[in-house]
């Protein structure tokens, strides 16, 4: 049967390479270990590696390209001229395909024994719905499985009239944040009140000195967030496969609405830098959000986020855990109010309440 | 592209309005010499759409250090600093 490998994580925090070189051709014989193809990021570059022998029956992807780590890079068969599972033929080289399953789908396969290996993704998750297309077209469980009557469910198509749409790419990755949100995350949220006056008093005297267009307040409470995330490095941390991995970088998060759309922009390494670097870092990816721009690196590898909805005048909200992180501060500050609120969603399996709390204490005065 | 300072100046104080209005504000009143954030008819995210409609409009490049109220302060900083920008 058709194996496919897929693109390797080159570091953690990056979801995206760049293909440097493709060195198979299609019906190509390779060993395995052979060096197939060379993807980089900005940080390094490796080599990637035939997991297998076996003939090249697909490249999905070209030098060049900017691909989603976990996505399909080629095919191997037995035979050169082995078919490629129906499922799969119409993805491209850039639909993800990687194979950490959901929590559902982690179930399932165990219950059907089934290698995930074996399933092609069609997004950055394995879902159950992947693994019962691939049912569908002839995979079958393994030996050890339990029962493939119950597991096997599809969500039912509504009974009103309509059709199914695909979703962009924004919209696919909160579906991505909500799934990690509901399927890994021990979500948790606390608040505190504070007097606002300050941090604007900071905020005012600082926008002052530079001559900033822009108000630096959020900024500002967002750099300080930074701090404690080097001062308090559990909040920069999360929980791997039962581990706990300490995040090196501090890499702030900060939501940005535009238009219609949310963005979690992202302002990479915050530990090297000073409150105006900070500044105008974030400056520029908020601009880049604005303009709808914004480059892979700036939409993902948050470690610690920080979100405001003072702009629209609610008086609390609770956001959603981004992947991989174990908080995420919730700003508010409705108008004609002395009162502000501080916010968090955090992982409990990371973070306790009183760790939380400490947190937003801090944040809540200036330093 | 038309960089009759007049122009530049209605089509900036059209846009103003226009974000004013989205928060709620009446910004019709505005003068050219208003500071722009002073004024509390535009918050950071709507000055922040202004600057890139303004680039995208006038098909220049802000940089990140130029962003203060010195250039882009008013409607005479934004219409100065862009005619600055882009000599004829």
């Amino acid at each position: 049967m058709p194996t496919f490998q897929t693109v390797p994580c080159v570091n953690i925090n990056d979801e995206f390479v760049d293909v440097v070189s493709i060195d198979v051709k299609q019906g190509e014989f390779v060993n395995g270990g052979d060096v197939v193809a060379t993807v980089e990021t900005d940080k390094s570059m490796i080599d990637v590696v035939a997991e297998q022998d076996g003939y090249v029956l697909r490249v999905d992807c070209e030098p060049g390209q900017k691909i989603r780590v976990g996505a399909v890079m080629f095919w191997l068969g037995a035979t050169p001229d082995e078919a490629i599972p129906e499922a799969t033929k119409d993805t491209s080289s850039t639909v993800s395909a990687v194979r950490q399953p959901t929590a559902k789908a982690r179930a399932m396969l165990k219950e059907l024994d089934i290698d995930p290996a074996r399933v092609p993704a069609s997004g950055e998750r394995l879902s159950v719905a992947d693994i019962e297309t691939w049912l569908s077209k002839g995979g079958k469980p393994g030996k050890a499985a339990v029962s493939t009557q119950t597991a096997i469910r599809r969500e039912d198509a509504p009974t009103v009239a309509g059709d199914l749409q695909e979703l962009s790419p924004e919209a696919a990755g909160m579906l991505h944040t909500v799934a990690w949100h509901r399927d890994f995350a021990a979500s948790a949220y606390l608040e505190v009140e504070y007097d606002p006056k300050p941090w604007e008093e900071r905020a005012a005297a600082y926008a002052a000195e530079h001559k900033l267009i822009l108000s630096p307040l959020l900024p500002l409470m967002a750099f300080r967030l930074a701090e404690l995330g080097r001062e308090r490095p559990l909040i920069n941390s999360t929980i791997v496969n039962g581990q706990r991995f300490q995040y090196t970088p501090v890499n702030i998060g900060f939501t940005v609405q535009a238009g219609a759309m949310l963005y979690l922009t992202v302002v990479r390494d915050t530990q090297d830098m000073d409150a105006a670097q900070f500044i105008s870092a974030l400056g520029e990816v908020q601009r880049h959000a604005m303009a709808h721009k914004l480059p892979p690196q700036e939409a993902s590898g948050a470690t610690l986020s920080f979100s405001s909805m003072a702009r629209w005048n609610v008086s609390r909200h609770t956001p959603i855990l981004p992947p991989q992180t174990s908080l995420i501060i919730a700003h508010a500050a409705p108008k004609n109010s002395d009162k502000a609120v501080l916010g968090a969603t955090y992982d409990h399996r990371v973070l306790t309440g009183f760790d939380v709390a400490q947190v937003l204490l801090a944040l809540s005065r200036p330093a | 592209m038309n960089l009759n300072p007049d122009q530049i100046k209605a089509a900036i104080r059209t846009k103003v309005i226009e974000l004013a209005k989205a928060l709620d504000m009446d910004a019709s009143g505005v003068t050219d010499d208003d500071i722009l954030p002073a004024t509390g008819l535009l918050d950071s995210g709507a000055i922040l759409e202004l600057v890139v409609w303004f680039e995208a409009s006038y098909d220049f490049r802000i940089k990140q250090e130029d962003m203060n109220i010195d250039n882009l302060g008013s409607i005479n900083a934004m219409t100065n600093f862009l005619l600055s920008s882009k000599p004829a």
